[in-house]
Protein backbone atom coordinates (compact mmCIF):
# COMPACT_ATOMS: atom_id res chain seq x y z
CA UNK A 1 0.00 0.00 0.00
CA UNK A 2 0.96 3.62 -0.34
CA UNK A 3 0.20 6.69 1.74
CA UNK A 4 0.55 10.33 0.79
CA UNK A 5 2.89 12.15 3.17
CA UNK A 6 2.88 15.93 3.57
CA UNK A 7 5.83 17.63 5.28
CA UNK A 8 5.39 21.00 6.96
CA UNK A 9 7.62 23.78 8.22
CA UNK A 10 10.89 22.47 9.71
CA UNK A 11 10.02 18.93 8.54
CA UNK A 12 9.76 20.13 4.95
CA UNK A 13 13.03 22.03 5.27
CA UNK A 14 14.81 18.93 6.57
CA UNK A 15 13.24 16.46 4.12
CA UNK A 16 13.64 18.90 1.21
CA UNK A 17 10.29 17.72 -0.12
CA UNK A 18 6.72 18.98 0.33
CA UNK A 19 4.88 15.75 -0.31
CA UNK A 20 5.50 12.24 -1.58
CA UNK A 21 3.90 8.83 -1.84
CA UNK A 22 5.52 6.34 0.52
CA UNK A 23 5.10 2.57 0.02
CA UNK A 24 4.54 0.59 3.21
CA UNK A 25 3.88 -3.03 4.04
CA UNK A 26 0.26 -3.97 4.63
CA UNK A 27 -1.09 -3.16 8.10
CA UNK A 28 1.69 -0.66 8.74
CA UNK A 29 1.13 1.83 11.57
CA UNK A 30 1.93 5.51 11.94
CA UNK A 31 5.01 4.44 13.91
CA UNK A 32 6.17 2.29 10.96
CA UNK A 33 5.79 5.30 8.68
CA UNK A 34 7.74 7.44 11.17
CA UNK A 35 10.63 5.01 10.87
CA UNK A 36 10.35 4.86 7.10
CA UNK A 37 10.50 8.62 6.54
CA UNK A 38 13.61 8.88 8.71
CA UNK A 39 15.14 6.11 6.57
CA UNK A 40 14.21 8.07 3.42
CA UNK A 41 15.34 11.42 4.86
CA UNK A 42 17.90 10.86 7.64
CA UNK A 43 17.96 14.57 8.51
CA UNK A 44 14.41 14.16 9.88
CA UNK A 45 15.97 12.35 12.83
CA UNK A 46 16.42 15.80 14.41
CA UNK A 47 12.62 16.06 14.71
CA UNK A 48 11.95 12.44 15.57
CA UNK A 49 10.97 13.10 19.16
CA UNK A 50 9.00 16.31 18.73
CA UNK A 51 7.02 15.59 15.57
CA UNK A 52 3.40 14.37 15.59
CA UNK A 53 1.33 12.93 12.79
CA UNK A 54 -2.13 13.46 11.38
CA UNK A 55 -4.02 10.81 9.44
CA UNK A 56 -6.76 12.16 7.20
CA UNK A 57 -6.73 15.48 9.10
CA UNK A 58 -6.92 14.08 12.64
CA UNK A 59 -3.98 13.78 15.02
CA UNK A 60 -3.01 10.11 15.31
CA UNK A 61 -0.88 8.16 17.77
CA UNK A 62 2.02 5.97 16.66
CA UNK A 63 0.03 2.76 17.03
CA UNK A 64 -2.75 3.96 14.72
CA UNK A 65 -3.15 1.76 11.63
CA UNK A 66 -2.69 3.16 8.12
CA UNK A 67 -4.65 2.30 5.00
CA UNK A 68 -3.86 2.60 1.33
CA UNK A 69 -4.43 6.17 0.15
CA UNK A 70 -4.34 7.79 3.61
CA UNK A 71 -3.05 11.36 3.81
CA UNK A 72 -0.48 11.71 6.58
CA UNK A 73 0.77 15.08 7.82
CA UNK A 74 4.21 15.33 9.41
CA UNK A 75 3.61 18.05 11.99
CA UNK A 76 6.47 19.69 13.90
CA UNK A 77 5.45 21.49 17.14
CA UNK A 78 2.81 24.04 16.16
CA UNK A 79 2.91 27.79 16.72
CA UNK A 80 -0.26 29.41 15.45
CA UNK A 81 -1.89 32.51 16.91
CA UNK B 1 -32.34 32.29 18.19
CA UNK B 2 -30.33 32.82 15.03
CA UNK B 3 -26.99 31.01 14.90
CA UNK B 4 -24.14 32.64 13.02
CA UNK B 5 -20.78 31.18 12.24
CA UNK B 6 -17.70 31.91 10.22
CA UNK B 7 -14.24 30.39 10.25
CA UNK B 8 -11.53 31.48 7.88
CA UNK B 9 -7.94 30.76 7.00
CA UNK B 10 -6.90 33.64 4.80
CA UNK B 11 -3.90 35.14 3.10
CA UNK B 12 -5.49 38.59 3.09
CA UNK B 13 -5.36 41.16 5.92
CA UNK B 14 -7.88 40.54 8.71
CA UNK B 15 -10.33 43.28 9.66
CA UNK B 16 -11.20 42.55 13.32
CA UNK B 17 -14.38 44.66 13.10
CA UNK B 18 -15.69 42.26 10.45
CA UNK B 19 -14.93 39.26 12.66
CA UNK B 20 -16.75 40.97 15.51
CA UNK B 21 -19.71 41.78 13.25
CA UNK B 22 -19.89 38.16 12.13
CA UNK B 23 -20.28 37.04 15.76
CA UNK B 24 -22.67 39.83 16.79
CA UNK B 25 -26.34 39.17 17.34
CA UNK B 26 -29.32 41.06 18.76
CA UNK B 27 -29.91 38.23 21.20
CA UNK B 28 -26.45 38.70 22.73
CA UNK B 29 -25.77 40.90 25.74
CA UNK B 30 -22.13 41.21 24.80
CA UNK B 31 -19.31 40.04 22.59
CA UNK B 32 -15.64 39.45 23.34
CA UNK B 33 -13.09 40.04 20.59
CA UNK B 34 -9.50 38.82 20.79
CA UNK B 35 -7.01 40.20 18.29
CA UNK B 36 -3.51 38.74 17.96
CA UNK B 37 -0.81 40.90 16.40
CA UNK B 38 2.83 40.58 15.40
CA UNK B 39 5.22 41.68 18.19
CA UNK B 40 8.26 43.74 17.33
CA UNK B 41 10.60 41.85 19.64
CA UNK B 42 11.19 38.17 20.31
CA UNK B 43 13.80 36.97 22.82
CA UNK B 44 15.19 40.48 22.78
CA UNK B 45 15.77 40.45 19.03
CA UNK B 46 14.13 42.91 16.71
CA UNK B 47 11.58 41.21 14.44
CA UNK B 48 10.92 42.40 10.90
CA UNK B 49 8.04 40.07 10.21
CA UNK B 50 6.66 36.56 10.37
CA UNK B 51 5.89 33.94 7.75
CA UNK B 52 2.95 31.71 8.67
CA UNK B 53 2.50 28.30 7.16
CA UNK B 54 -0.68 26.24 7.43
CA UNK B 55 -1.95 22.76 6.67
CA UNK B 56 -5.04 24.38 5.36
CA UNK B 57 -7.50 21.56 4.97
CA UNK B 58 -6.79 20.24 8.45
CA UNK B 59 -6.78 23.73 10.00
CA UNK B 60 -10.21 24.51 8.58
CA UNK B 61 -11.58 21.30 10.06
CA UNK B 62 -9.97 22.09 13.41
CA UNK B 63 -11.62 25.52 13.42
CA UNK B 64 -14.94 23.74 12.97
CA UNK B 65 -14.09 21.49 15.92
CA UNK B 66 -13.20 24.52 18.09
CA UNK B 67 -16.48 26.18 17.26
CA UNK B 68 -18.44 23.02 18.02
CA UNK B 69 -16.64 22.53 21.34
CA UNK B 70 -17.16 26.18 22.35
CA UNK B 71 -20.86 25.81 21.60
CA UNK B 72 -21.02 22.56 23.54
CA UNK B 73 -19.41 24.11 26.64
CA UNK B 74 -20.98 27.58 26.66
CA UNK B 75 -24.27 29.08 25.45
CA UNK B 76 -22.62 30.72 22.45
CA UNK B 77 -24.85 32.73 20.13
CA UNK B 78 -22.29 33.90 17.58
CA UNK B 79 -18.69 32.84 17.03
CA UNK B 80 -16.28 33.86 14.29
CA UNK B 81 -12.56 33.37 13.80
CA UNK B 82 -9.98 34.23 11.17
CA UNK B 83 -6.32 33.27 11.00
CA UNK B 84 -3.97 34.72 8.47
CA UNK B 85 -1.06 32.97 6.79
CA UNK B 86 1.72 34.02 4.45
CA UNK B 87 3.99 37.02 5.04
CA UNK B 88 3.05 39.38 7.89
CA UNK B 89 4.76 42.54 9.13
CA UNK B 90 5.13 43.83 12.70
CA UNK B 91 1.84 45.23 14.00
CA UNK B 92 -0.36 43.32 11.58
CA UNK B 93 -3.23 41.15 12.78
CA UNK B 94 -2.49 37.43 12.61
CA UNK B 95 -5.64 36.12 14.26
CA UNK B 96 -9.02 37.38 15.47
CA UNK B 97 -11.70 35.53 17.42
CA UNK B 98 -15.07 36.92 18.47
CA UNK B 99 -17.74 35.29 20.62
CA UNK B 100 -21.14 36.66 21.60
CA UNK B 101 -23.34 35.31 24.37
CA UNK B 102 -26.28 36.50 26.42
CA UNK B 103 -23.94 37.19 29.32
CA UNK B 104 -20.35 38.44 29.36
CA UNK B 105 -18.84 35.77 31.60
CA UNK B 106 -19.67 33.06 29.06
CA UNK B 107 -18.38 35.20 26.19
CA UNK B 108 -15.03 35.80 27.94
CA UNK B 109 -14.58 32.13 28.76
CA UNK B 110 -15.59 30.85 25.34
CA UNK B 111 -13.32 33.37 23.60
CA UNK B 112 -10.40 32.43 25.87
CA UNK B 113 -11.01 28.76 25.15
CA UNK B 114 -11.17 29.41 21.40
CA UNK B 115 -7.90 31.36 21.11
CA UNK B 116 -6.11 28.80 23.30
CA UNK B 117 -7.47 25.99 21.10
CA UNK B 118 -6.41 27.86 17.96
CA UNK B 119 -2.86 28.01 19.32
CA UNK B 120 -2.89 24.41 20.52
CA UNK B 121 -4.74 22.46 17.85
CA UNK B 122 -4.33 24.26 14.52
CA UNK B 123 -1.58 22.87 12.27
CA UNK B 124 0.19 26.19 11.79
CA UNK B 125 3.80 27.26 12.02
CA UNK B 126 5.60 30.57 11.94
CA UNK B 127 9.06 31.63 10.94
CA UNK B 128 10.45 34.80 12.47
CA UNK B 129 12.37 37.09 10.17
CA UNK B 130 14.74 39.24 12.21
CA UNK B 131 16.03 42.71 11.41
CA UNK B 132 19.59 41.29 11.24
CA UNK B 133 18.58 39.12 8.26
CA UNK B 134 18.41 35.79 10.11
CA UNK B 135 15.25 33.73 10.34
CA UNK B 136 14.08 30.82 12.43
CA UNK B 137 11.00 28.62 13.01
CA UNK B 138 9.30 29.62 16.23
CA UNK B 139 9.66 26.89 18.81
CA UNK B 140 6.12 25.62 19.24
CA UNK B 141 4.35 22.95 21.25
CA UNK B 142 3.27 19.47 20.13
CA UNK B 143 -0.11 19.71 18.43
CA UNK B 144 -2.92 18.72 20.79
CA UNK B 145 -5.43 16.11 19.83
Amino acid sequence: MKVRVLYFAAARDLASVESERVPLKERASVGDLAGEIVRLHPSLKALERSVRFSVNFEVAERDAPLRDGDEVGVLPPVAGG
Amino acid sequence: MKVKKTAMITRRPIDPSKVLAAAADDAAGGAVLFVGTIRKKSDGKRVRGLSYEVYREMAERKMGDIEAEARRRWPVIGIAMSHRYGELEVGEVSVAVAVSCEHRADAFEACRYSIDAIKGTLPMWKKERFADGTETWVKGAPIEG
